[in-house]
């Protein structure tokens, strides 16, 4: 076995200290994208790879964690050519329209504060089923903000767009996930159907201009 | 301020990525609407159950020890590379013999007639195949399943790459690199035998062949180029050829590069 140079000993020690406490996070972000435990292996063990390689790179004081899930999009998005196809589909004419009141009064009522663990039980497995259902893209944004509580800003260096697109992107994410989520429920009972509010969207900067009109 | 604006942005809200002034507008828009309240509730509410049940996933306990050893693997071929840039000397004995081929080249050339430029390129070409394996540039494709390699390389080099199969079990895969030589597209695949590294350079290039010196082992042919004490292998498949070379010494090459399945 060749001799590690102590230069190199240091780094992969560093490496290791910092890497070792993602590792749920990698995997359980790997395993959402690949939908299989042994793609999301794989993708994990690239992406430290690739991390490792590339460590000289990172910039100290920045989110490690960040970083690494931003790898391993790339790699994810690398091996799996899936992305450009699945950002089509979500960005472009394709994409579903998503109203801005997608769930009743009634649904989210019943959804907010659900009664006993044997409801919270069934509405967690709701949700990974609605989750399922969601493109790519839209999963990686839920589970980057809501999963794993990133900041918009990171999660646009992660996605590399602009925070305005992950602000109208992860709305648009969630709402398919409550859409999805309401019809789960009132077909298993857990929720009453209602009539669905339907809202134009109105955007903040809309709002913030008309306001420095008035002032 | 509208409920329209309020609830189309709550979940700005709720992620606390507003700027403070939209928040306390929005705050207090929100004491005074019982119905913005109700949504905004909803809204922390599902988030927190999205966290709760998709949360809490645990890699399996191997994974762990498994991108480790594939991290010494890199570190062992750091350390060569190292070791390698070290004997300075070696170096200039690599380039003489590599000028005076040049040289003898160029004079064959310019006495038979033959057009100098693709003979140089011949001599230049092997001293850049030889720079390819000392380089150690990192892999762009790692996976240990041969498809994702084939896949990789589909619509980069113009003839379909797969990873060579050795009989010999010491023969790791350790990663692959779409790679020019000259202009050509070439695919680098790098291989790891006992902890030193072998590079099989996958291209098309006829020139590579001629002036290479001919043998026979275990009934295979084979041809190779010494390169200053370095040996390169070379077999010819289909218009394809595949160099074999590395940091192990001859006899051990020339057995891996016959007994290799490059085209199956």
């Amino acid at each position: 076995m060749p001799r590690k140079s102590k230069k190199v000993a240091a780094e992969r020690e560093l490496f290791e200290v910092e890497a070792r406490p993602q590792l749920d996070a990698l995997y359980s972000m790997a395993l959402r994208l690949t939908r299989s435990p042994v793609d999301a292996e794989d993708l994990v063990q690239d992406t430290l790879v690739r991390a490792y390689r590339f460590y000289d790179r990172f910039e100290a004081g920045t989110n490690f964690k960040a970083w690494l899930l931003r790898i391993q999009m790339n790699t994810f998005v690398n091996r799996y050519r899936r992305a450009s196809r699945e950002r089509q589909v979500f960005d472009g004419p394709m994409a579903v329209p998503v109203g801005e009141g997608v769930m009743s009064r009634a649904s989210m009522r019943g959804l907010t504060d659900p009664v006993g663990d044997a409801q919270r039980r069934l509405i967690a497995r709701e949700i990974n089923r609605a989750f399922e259902e969601l493109s790519d893209d839209a999963r990686a944004m839920v589970l980057l903000a809501d999963v794993e509580e990133l900041s918009y800003k990171e999660i646009a260096d992660i996605v590399g767009c602009p925070i305005g697109t992950v602000m109208s992107r992860l709305h648009r994410a969630r709402k398919q996930l409550q859409g999805s989520l309401q019809n789960h429920a009132v077909q298993l009972g857990i929720i009453e159907e209602g009539d669905d509010e339907v809202e134009d969207p109105i955007p903040l900067e809309a709002f913030r201009s008309r306001k420095a009109l008035k002032s | 301020m509208s409920c329209k604006l309020v609830r189309r942005h709550l979940g700005a809200l709720v992620d606390g990525e507003l700027d403070p002034a939209t928040q306390i507008e929005f705050e207090r828009h929100l004491e005074g609407c019982p119905g913005c309240q109700e949504h905004f509730a909803f809204e922390a509410s599902l988030r927190q159950q999205t966290r709760d049940s998709m949360g809490g996933v645990h890699a399996p306990e191997h994974l762990w020890g498994r991108a480790i050893r594939r991290l010494d693997e890199i570190d062992e071929a750091k350390a060569e590379h190292t070791s390698l840039i070290h004997v300075r000397p070696m170096r200039w004995r690599q380039t003489w013999p590599i000028a005076a081929a040049a040289a003898a080249v160029l004079i064959i050339g310019g006495v038979v007639g033959l057009p100098e430029s693709t003979e140089y390129q011949g001599a230049g070409m092997l001293q850049d195949v030889m720079n390819l394996h000392s380089q150690a540039l990192p892999s762009d494709v790692q996976a240990e399943a041969p498809q994702e390699v084939v896949r990789y390389f589909q619509g980069k080099t113009p003839f379909p790459v797969k990873p060579a199969q050795f009989e010999e079990p010491s023969m790791k895969f350790v990663g692959a690199r779409y790679i020019r030589v000259g202009a050509r597209p070439a695919a680098a695949l790098y291989y790891n035998h006992l902890g030193r590294r072998v590079t099989l350079l996958v291209f098309q290039s006829p020139e590579i062949m001629r002036n290479a010196q001919r043998t026979h082992v275990g009934g295979r042919e084979l041809f190779y180029h010494d390169v200053g004490g370095n040996v390169v292998t070379i077999r010819q498949h289909g218009g394809v050829n595949y160099a074999f070379y590395g940091d192990i010494d001859r006899p051990v090459l020339f057995q891996l590069a016959a007994n290799a399945r490059v085209a199956y």
